[in-house]
């Protein structure tokens, strides 16, 4: 699923290491999230949006709309 | 056994723990046969008991595998999850191939437990080329 992750990561200067103890995953998974290997759950969206303090949608692209 | 990348979470070292504990006896059991250390109770009723005692491992090395996938992150359990269908599948598949070729074409006996090997083997194998849960 196409998303903004990696530039929000970025603009505050995380790891992806950093990111994945905020959202209480792996480094691993934060890269698979950031290189479209893995298609989140509607809770992990939903832990990445509150991290982020943004719409699901401004993080993820829909793909059907 | 799952190569799963260099995760040092918790879960991730206890599954290491458990693999090498099962994989341990497992493999003590077996050198121990090897040696003729059973030899003694070859064709008798306590056999049977070893033969399930040698197995016992391998039903812990699934447990292991599935509390590490419980215990891990969505991405990891759904990876995890796809590289052991995937291995689970070609060791069947080859073994069941194997099998009927003894049947139909005269090959050589393959013993039942060597689809534990070809379960890992195929694991290993097939792991780095699995990196997507989709």
């Amino acid at each position: 699923m196409q998303n903004r992750l990696k530039l929000l990561r970025t603009e505050r200067g995380w790891t992806q290491e950093q990111l994945g103890q905020g959202l209480g995953v792996s480094r691993q998974a934060v890269n698979a999230l950031e290189t479209e290997r893995h298609d989140p759950s509607l809770d992990l969206a939903y832990r990445i949006a509150a991290l982020f303090e943004r719409p699901v949608e401004d993080i993820f692209t829909n793909p059907y709309g | 056994m799952l190569a799963i990348g260099k995760s040092t979470t918790t879960a991730h070292r206890r599954y290491v723990v458990r693999t090498m504990s099962f994989m341990g006896v497992y493999v003590l059991l077996n050198v121990g046969a090897i040696f003729g250390v059973f030899d003694a109770i070859r064709g008798t009723p306590a056999a049977w008991v070893f033969a399930a005692a040698v197995s016992a491992p391998i039903l812990g090395q699934i447990w292991a595998t599935l509390s590490l996938m419980r215990d891990s992150d969505e991405f990891m359990r759904a990876l995890t999850a796809k590289q052991f269908i995937i291995a689970a599948g070609v060791a069947m598949g080859v073994f069941s191939a194997w099998g009927f070729a003894e049947s139909y074409a005269d090959a050589p006996h393959a013993p039942g437990w060597f689809v534990y090997v070809l379960f890992w083997a195929a694991f290993g194998l097939i792991s780095p080329f699995i990196r997507t849960t989709r």
